[in-house]
């Protein structure tokens, strides 16, 4: 062998281990770099959760200035629902064979908008609220049941919706009444009803503060 | 010369031999580490956050169709209105007052000009 084959084969051996060398680093970056990972993110808001029973023993409806205690209020003898008694400040009442507030099904709350000599009722200006408006019942047990309104309607007293507004539902929702309309007779012609729902969590749009 | 070639021949082995070992130590390495390290964790993690969530709807979900409803349902429409009197407004009664008063002193200027006329005999 001579001087110049020696020489050759010794490079071509050191050449062959660099490249055995260079050609494993990016083998083994590929294999360390962490896969991907979609974690499934929970459910954003939770259906309304039913509160225990408790009778509603406050009402607030900031929307239009309504901070009231409420009564509770049955059945008169002629088979109407018995509403707040007409005295200067008067006070909201809670049909007691309604559902309490936060219960599934229709809850009833009941106020005047006028008690004759004594000026404006407690529900004066329940016909101004608006969809979303926030309204509280504060309860005995010390919670407080959240609802939001949905709709407001003022409808002639002959056509009272009786099922809209006594009728079964599958979750916890509020009914406001008062009266409305023009007057004849020492009498109003309308009912005001505001019916609302379960509030999602946060400060509606809606809320313009008190009044 | 044959030492030389010899020697060359040991060292180019060696050195692959040498560049080897860390191929075949990184070889193994990344494959049990990557797959364990990636899968343990989301299966540990994910399970415990996806059964709460459906574990409160269901329990959620039967109780407002179970009770609740209004037991009595009165009769009529509800009378949480009262006037102040009649199909008199609010402002009925100052209407009222003012009116009398203009009937009062329209009186009294009358029975004042009588009498002057009176006094002077025109």
């Amino acid at each position: 062998m001579s001087r110049f084959s020696g020489r050759a084969l010794a490079v071509a051996a050191l050449a062959v281990s660099l490249a055995g060398c260079g050609g494993s680093p990016p083998e083994g970056r590929a294999d360390t770099a962490p896969p991907a990972r979609s974690s499934p993110s929970p459910a954003a808001t939770a259906p309304a959760r039913p509160l225990e029973r408790s009778v509603p023993v406050g009402l607030r409806i900031p929307a239009i200035g309504v901070d009231t205690p409420v009564l509770r209020l049955g059945l008169a003898p002629d088979g109407t629902v018995e509403v707040p008694p007409v005295t200067a400040h008067d006070r909201a009442g809670w049909y007691e064979h309604s559902p309490t507030p936060g219960r599934p099904g229709p809850s009833v709350i009941l106020g005047h908008v006028t008690v004759g000599s004594h000026g404006d009722g407690v529900f004066r200006h329940l016909a101004e609220l608006r969809r979303g408006d926030r309204i509280e019942a504060r309860l005995e047990n010390g919670t407080t049941a959240r609802f939001a309104v949905t709709s407001v309607r003022t409808v002639a007293k002959a056509e009272f919706p009786t099922e809209d507004v006594y009728g079964d539902v599958d979750r916890p929702e509020l009914r406001l009444i008062t009266c409305g309309g023009p007057r004849s007779g020492g009498e109003y012609r309308d009912n005001v009803i505001v019916f609302a729902g379960p509030a999602a969590p946060g400060r509606s749009p809606h809320d313009h503060g008190e009044r | 010369m044959r030492r030389i070639i010899l020697s060359a021949v040991t060292l180019t082995g060696a050195a692959l031999l040498a560049g080897a070992a860390p191929a075949f130590a990184d070889g193994p390495s990344p494959v049990p580490s990557a797959v364990p390290a990636s899968d343990a964790p989301s299966p540990g993690t994910e399970p415990t956050k996806v059964p709460s969530p459906v574990a409160t709807v269901p329990t959620e979900a039967p109780s407002p169709v179970a009770e609740g409803q209004v037991s009595v349902v009165p009769e009529g429409a509800p009378d949480t209105g009262v006037a102040e009197d009649g199909s008199s407004g609010p402002g009925a009664g100052l209407i009222g007052a003012g009116s009398g008063a203009a009937l009062a002193a329209g009186g009294a200027a009358l029975v004042a000009v009588r009498r002057r006329r009176a006094a002077t005999g025109a």
